[in-house]
């Protein structure tokens, strides 16, 4: 866990503590989000029974348009995709397809793409267009593993993630209408030690 | 005769003459595995000829090695079957116990988790009240397993063994009644089981669970079985053909004070029940039926002789 700048797992239970630093930091290892976490901080009061997540990201990676992932170019008749990365392809040809129509797109071989048009303007249109938010999905990855960290039995959550910041609370009994001043706490314990 | 419960591991080549001699000792096989080229047996034998055996397959590699636990079913039981305890620590107990002979079974509890949440069913209670032991996986937190385990022991009157990630002295002092047995420093983890550290913490499972075993056969022992549980099985595969049509790795399970048949209840418990052990002794006279919750398979509880006054 050393690429995180803060890690903590504090707990009213020192042992119990200790323990669930471990299962967080397999958590985080296992689901490939050492890159993406700057700080975590967990807190867990079994006798509440409560667990506060709070934590802060890096930068993450921007929103993935059609020029991250394929080569463009118009011969007049038509516009003709090289794609270079896969990853996308299939949120790609979704997208086209509802804004072309399929007759007008078509996949010639695995890594082409080809637009019929003589609009040039479309062009770089296609070249800006949005296939992918990376954003989205970290955000899932990150709330799902916070509900594989915490304890089982607390089936009562409530999360966030807003400019990079992010926290998850969870009990096993109905949690206050406002978990606010449970998690800003949590954050300024976070900031002042690191 | 007293039986050790023994696992031996050879080559295939040549086995046949082994299984012949554990038989011809008096010994039973409770459990036989082919793996590739290797043979693993699950036996009980005489405990004067185990260095007869020892001897016998030298020449064929054969390896034999005390298994404490051959002839036991035990219920490994985890607050639920969800990805919080699984594989690791249910299945990586579950199947250390195996190594050590142990027939062991994982029940998944649908609300075990939570401290004040936590609840077991009357068909959970039943299942676990058919095996000979039964080991609770419990988790991190003494709060809660302070809590819940008055919950969790209701009912049970198998010997119960609590696992928890802190120490054995914390939860000695929280569990009051006492249970049957404890090990520390096994709760809720979600890596893979492999450091030396944690492999000892298994090995230390296997010796409690053999500890609270050893005293139930000794309980037993001061009251002899009618019957021995391994005996029992071996009349069943002799005497019920269609035994040996289920699919199961092992159609009749020998724990240490029964057997649980893996066939049906209804059409089977009566032809079993009228099998002839001895001139003039059917089964019947010396075990209890009972249909298992575990599906619809065979139950059989072996009745001590002081209860039938024979020993067969």
């Amino acid at each position: 866990m050393s690429t995180l700048e803060y890690f903590e797992v504090e707990s009213t239970e020192p042992v119990g503590g200790k323990l669930y630093r471990r299962i967080a930091s397999t958590v985080i290892t296992d689901h490939n989000l050492l890159k993406v976490l700057d700080k975590l901080r967990i807190f867990i009061d079994p006798e509440v029974p409560i667990f506060i997540a709070v934590g802060i990201t890096r930068t993450v990676p921007r929103i993935i348009t059609v020029s991250d992932l394929a080569g463009v170019t118009f011969d007049g008749q038509k516009i003709t995709l090289s794609i270079a990365d896969e990853t996308h392809l299939a949120d790609l040809l979704q997208i086209l397809w509802a804004q072309y129509g399929k007759d007008q797109v078509h996949q010639p071989d695995r890594f082409t793409i080809e637009i019929q048009t003589t609009d040039e303007a479309a062009l770089s249109r296609i070249e800006e267009l949005a296939v992918a938010d990376p954003t989205e999905g970290l955000y899932k990855d990150l709330i799902y593993s916070m509900q594989l960290i915490c304890p089982e039995g607390f089936k009562i959550k409530k999360q966030n993630y807003q400019d990079g910041k992010f926290w998850f609370v969870a009990g096993e009994n109905t949690l206050p209408e406002d978990v606010s001043p449970l998690v800003e706490k949590q954050l300024h314990i976070m900031e002042a030690s690191s | 005769m007293i039986l050790v419960p023994i696992t031996y591991k050879g080559g295939v080549f040549r086995h046949d003459e082994i299984l012949d001699l554990i038989e011809d000792m008096g010994g039973y096989i409770i459990q036989k595995h082919m793996i590739a080229q290797e043979v693993v047996l699950q036996a009980l034998i005489p405990k004067e000829d185990i260095e007869t055996l020892r001897v016998i397959s030298r020449p064929l590699a054969g390896e034999v090695i005390p298994a404490p636990l051959v002839g036991t079913e035990i219920a490994v039981v985890s607050m639920s079957l969800e990805i919080h305890h699984l594989p690791h620590a249910s299945c990586d107990i579950a199947e250390y116990l195996r190594t050590a002979g142990a027939k062991t079974n994982m029940v998944g509890l649908a609300r075990g988790f939570g401290k004040r949440i936590g609840l077991m069913s009357d068909e959970e209670r039943d299942i676990i009240n058919e095996h000979d032991l039964a080991i609770y996986l419990f988790g991190n937190f003494e709060t809660c397993i302070k809590q819940k385990m008055p919950t969790f022991r209701r009912g049970i009157r198998v010997p119960i063994i609590v696992t928890s990630g802190f120490s054995k002295e914390a939860l000695m002092k929280i569990i009051d009644p006492p249970a049957a047995g404890y090990v520390g420093g096994v709760g809720r983890f979600m890596h893979r089981t492999k450091e030396p550290e944690e492999l000892a913490r298994l090995d230390e499972i296997v010796a409690e669970v053999s500890r609270v075993v050893d005293q139930k056969r000794a309980t037993i022992a001061k009251d002899p079985l009618s019957v021995a549980p391994a005996r029992l099985m071996d009349i069943i595969l002799e005497t019920v053909p269609d035994i040996h049509e289920v699919t199961s790795p092992i159609p009749v399970v020998v724990q240490t004070d029964g057997v649980r048949v893996k066939l049906p209840y209804d059409p089977y418990a009566r032809k079993i029940r009228d099998i002839e052990v001895e001139p003039g002794i059917r089964l019947a006279d010396i075990c209890d039926f009972r249909p298992s919750r575990m599906r619809d398979y065979i139950l059989m509880k072996v009745k001590p002789f002081s209860e039938t006054g024979m020993l067969v």
